[in-house]
């Protein structure tokens, strides 16, 4: 998992606004870093770090609200947070199944054949998953969550 | 689990003042659903108080600086409550889907077992820690609780 980057100017005498402004603007930027290959069910890491970096994005938001016009900041967490929300239906998928694929090995012969199949059900919500995913990471609405993120940053309150 | 509402923020003022209201809030909302959380069954109260660590993980990640380095211990055990308790919820979601697969329902509860006895040994241990607020120091070295 990556770690969160350092917010370059972050001073606890500034405003509580102008802090805002910072921790928000970085977040948010982490989050488009890591939106190449969520897809990509091959590599569950990917998901993984995007996921992350929304989750982090999502606690600045809710920290700062007060900083932020209120009907703009909530029109932005509300989209942060359906990304959150489809990144995460995959990421439970692809954590039980790899649950899963290493307990098969080691069960029961009488157990196996269950497992197989709960594994085959699992890949076909994580299919479903990936699939009602791919909206939200397409780059078209990824770059109005960008912009629309970069207008609640400029509107902090002064 | 709706995270308690931070009365008095100021978006003006500093945010050490601001940081610190959100600290004190967030630190008692995990402290208070420890003791609901401790009944080994009681797997909504883990639930929310998973929930509850994550916030004061990620804000700590955020307003941790303002603290000094008390603050990376109380983050340092939030994260740790927030996994243990993490993986608690991730067994009590699986062992309905695997009704019948009496293997890997019995590796699921005995698991559970296991991780439910490291987080309350893992609580006894943190909760002096959370317990002292003012243990929590400004920049300055100043208590929390005098600025």
């Amino acid at each position: 998992m990556a770690r969160a980057r350092e917010v370059p100017g972050f001073d606890c005498e500034e405003s509580f606004s102008a802090s805002a402004e910072r921790v928000v603007a970085v977040r948010a930027a982490e989050v488009f870093e890591h939106s190449d290959g969520v897809l990509d069910m091959d590599d569950i890491e990917a998901l993984h770090d995007m996921r992350v970096a929304t989750r982090r994005l999502r606690a600045a938001l809710e920290v700062f609200a007060p900083a932020f016009p209120a009907k703009r900041h909530r029109k932005a967490l509300k989209r942060v947070k359906a990304l959150a929300d489809a990144l995460g239906e995959r990421r439970d998928r692809d954590v039980a199944i790899e649950f899963l694929a290493g307990f098969a090995d080691e069960a029961q012969q009488a157990d196996r054949a269950a497992i197989e199949a709960l594994i085959e059900r699992l890949r076909e919500e994580q299919r479903r998953a990936n699939e009602e995913l791919a909206p939200y990471v397409a780059a078209e609405r990824l770059k109005k969550l960008r912009r629309r993120l970069c207008k609640l940053v400029k509107a902090a309150k002064r | 689990m709706k995270a308690r509402q931070v009365e008095g923020l100021d978006p003006a003022a500093p945010l050490y003042p601001n940081a610190e209201r959100i600290v004190r809030t967030r630190l008692d909302e995990l402290r208070t659903l420890a003791p609901a959380a401790l009944d080994p069954a009681a797997s909504t109260a883990q639930h929310d108080m998973r929930i509850a660590a994550k916030r004061l993980r990620y804000l700590l990640e955020i307003v941790g600086p303002c603290f000094g380095p008390e603050a990376k211990t109380v983050h340092d055990a939030a994260k740790q409550l927030q996994g243990v308790l993490g993986e608690i919820h991730d067994c009590d979601e699986m062992l309905p889907r695997v009704w019948g697969i009496e293997s890997l329902r019995e590796l699921l509860r005995t698991r559970r077992e296991l991780l439910f006895r490291q987080f309350s040994d893992h609580w006894q241990a943190v909760s002096p820690t959370l317990h002292t607020f003012s243990l929590l120091r400004g920049e300055s070295g100043g208590e929390l609780n005098d600025r």
